[in-house]
């Protein structure tokens, strides 16, 4: 996107917000990266980036209306400059505007509410299973319904998504619409269990040929958390059928993630992490597996005990199946901080 | 995939390890740490200063921030109580479940939520609906409630406080408070704002009731302790301080202080109502 562009943009927005909100909070969070790759005893990569710079605006309209709308500023060799900006979340939230308690209505490009990538926290410096991947990516384009079980049972969503990403707009996006079902479930405290679900067909609003007939993700999560453990635990998987010349075919991917956090003392998170992917079952040796080992160092928390400053440092070994591909080794160390305060209060 | 199962076998047995090792990190506690609502503070810090005069080894941190920050704060795992001047919400509910906690409220006394108007003004009694009418903007001047030719100048809770929720549940029911009301971020900066401006209304907790403001009744009601406790008045609701589980230890051993005699009889002494008559 141009960037004189997006300036300007922000600037209307700054001033349309300055004149209706009640408030507005300005925040900002930024990853500052240090990444070394080695792979078969030579270096890839070993480089300095600002990851994320999210610059991020969530005006107070009335106690049921807010916004939010995120640039992300980050490295990138594509550009110039070296730098480059991506429109990451832009939508307006309707709270409770049907008759059910802690109900929210969105429209615009929000998170995309499936297996564990809307509430990722990035507490391994590698992305979602379904991110990583490129199953679903983290925000999208649509509307979203979503609310609360009564007494903290568990939350909903109900979506209709580009199903395509952020990353695709205008012409470039698959003009059929996603719609994406995600249920949690907290039987107990401490017990998290869920899934979702995304289906996508060609010709279900139009005729109008698309890259795949149709495309189904389905995802199952759990989550564990007692004491200093906190254990994760993703299934995924993946249909995509494309019809060539009159004969269809199917591509199936399926993997899992592992991931158990400990929490002992309030500045430190041990983080380790296991992730197999395999791209398409029907091929030999197709497949691939991560182990991810960290720690994350909290230095500075917010009022409510969240970190603000902190130190992430992990190394992550892909193993592939294919033995002609050697392990890729990745060393990661992230600074991550932010800080937010109200425009107008 | 023998790979791979050797590989959560050796995640696994590390956990396990580090699992072992934790009871070397956690040593007896003797500290009682809590943040919260600005309306439970002074309850919270009076009953903090006398439990550590008569527990010399203990310390009691007290911090304000608000309802939802107190709550946040426990869920966060930063504090062991978080105080409240509302009950938990569904969302806040699920994000502490999920975390593995399970906060129980324990209510540890009762406030009304005055509304407050400058001493000069001579009215003395509003209803619910006229209220909701000021607050909306339906009504902008005194005289059309029977007093001077003067312009009403509305004072708020900002929206994020546990007792402007309270208010918006109990009077506004889910409409908006008029654009140019003043939204504050304290019950102290409200009483302080409406004893300064000729013309002010706004709600404060009974806590921060004083000469320097004058309270209406409600319905006839005046806001007492009598009267919430009897429930007669209707703009009133219970405090409380949010556990992780029902409360142990220290934690409990302080929240059993407050809801003893002497420390209901704090509750009644910077202006709340104890939960039940004091002898």
């Amino acid at each position: 996107m141009n960037k004189k562009a997006i300036v300007l943009m922000l600037c209307l927005l700054l001033s349309v917000e300055i004149t209706l909100a009640i408030t507005t909070n300005l925040s900002m969070e930024l990853w500052n990266r240090y990444t070394m790759v080695r792979q078969a005893g030579k270096t890839q990569s070993n480089v300095f980036s600002l990851e994320r710079g999210y610059l991020r605006l969530e005006p107070t309209f009335t106690d049921k209306i807010k916004g939010r709308f995120n640039l992300d500023f980050f490295s990138s060799d594509k550009y110039n400059d070296g730098a480059g900006i991506k429109l990451k979340y832009a939508y307006v939230e309707f709270n409770e505007v049907v008759p059910i308690r802690l109900s929210r209505f969105s429209f615009g490009m929000d998170k995309t509410y499936f297996g564990t990538v809307y509430d990722w926290a990035y507490v391994t410096i590698e992305k979602a299973l379904e991110d990583k991947e490129k199953v679903i990516s983290s925000a999208d384009y649509g509307i979203n319904f979503t609310g609360y079980l009564p007494k903290g049972y568990g939350e909903y969503a109900l979506s209709v998504i580009n199903g395509e990403g952020y990353s695709k707009a205008g012409s470039k996006v698959n003009i059929n619409p996603a719609p994406v079902v995600n249920l949690r479930l907290i039987p107990i405290p401490g017990v998290s269990l869920g899934g979702s679900i995304l289906y996508e067909k060609a010709g279900f609003i139009d005729t109008i040929k698309t890259a795949y007939d149709k495309r189904l993700a389905y995802t199952g999560v759990a989550r564990f958390a007692f004491g200093p453990l906190d254990a994760w635990f993703e299934y995924l998987t993946q249909a995509y059928g494309v019809s060539t010349r009159g004969v269809y075919s199917e591509t199936k991917s399926n993997g899992f993630m592992i991931m158990p956090i400990l929490r002992f003392i309030r500045p430190l998170d041990l983080v380790f992490r296991y992730d197999k992917w395999v791209p398409n079952n029907s091929k030999e040796k197709d497949g691939w597996s991560t182990l991810i080992g960290g720690f994350n160092w909290n230095i500075l928390f917010d009022s409510q005990g969240t970190p603000t400053l902190f130190v992430q440092t992990n190394w992550q070994r892909t193993v592939y199946e294919d033995s002609n591909k050697k392990p890729l080794d990745q060393i990661m160390v992230q600074l991550r901080w932010t800080f937010s305060n109200n425009l107008i209060d | 995939m023998k790979k791979s199962l050797n590989a959560i076998i050796k995640v696994s047995v590390l956990v396990g390890l580090v699992l072992m090792s934790s009871s070397v990190l956690f040593g007896a506690k003797n500290s009682v740490t809590m943040a919260g609502s600005t309306t439970v503070l002074p309850v919270a810090q009076k009953a903090a200063e006398t439990f550590m005069d008569m527990h010399n080894e203990i310390n009691v941190s007290v911090r304000g921030g608000g309802s939802g920050v107190g709550i946040a704060s426990l869920i966060a795992g930063s504090v062991d109580i978080g105080n409240s001047s509302r009950s938990i919400k569904d969302k806040e509910l699920k994000a502490a479940r999920e975390k593995g906690k399970n906060p129980v409220g324990n209510i540890i006394a009762l406030d009304g939520i005055a509304i407050v108007v400058n001493p000069k003004n001579s009215l003395n009694e509003l209803d619910i609906a006229t209220l909701k009418n000021i607050y909306t903007g339906k009504v902008s001047n005194w005289k059309a409630l029977g007093g001077p030719d003067q312009s009403i100048v509305v004072i708020s809770r900002d929206v994020s406080s546990g007792t402007f929720e309270v208010f918006g549940e109990k009077v506004l029911k889910g409409s908006k408070v008029r654009e140019d009301a003043l939204m504050l971020a304290s019950n102290k900066a409200v009483a302080t704002t409406v004893a300064e401006t000729p013309g002010a209304i706004g709600y404060v907790g009974l806590g921060y009731l004083s000469e320097d403001v004058k309270a209406l009744k409600i319905k006839g009601v005046m806001p007492s302790e009598t009267t919430v406790r009897s429930g007669e008045y209707k703009l009133a609701r219970p405090l409380y301080m949010y556990t992780n589980g029902a409360p142990k230890g220290l934690v409990k051993d302080f929240i059993d202080f407050i809801l003893s005699t002497d420390g209901q009889k704090l509750v009644k002494e910077v202006g709340f109502v104890p939960l039940q008559p004091l002898p």
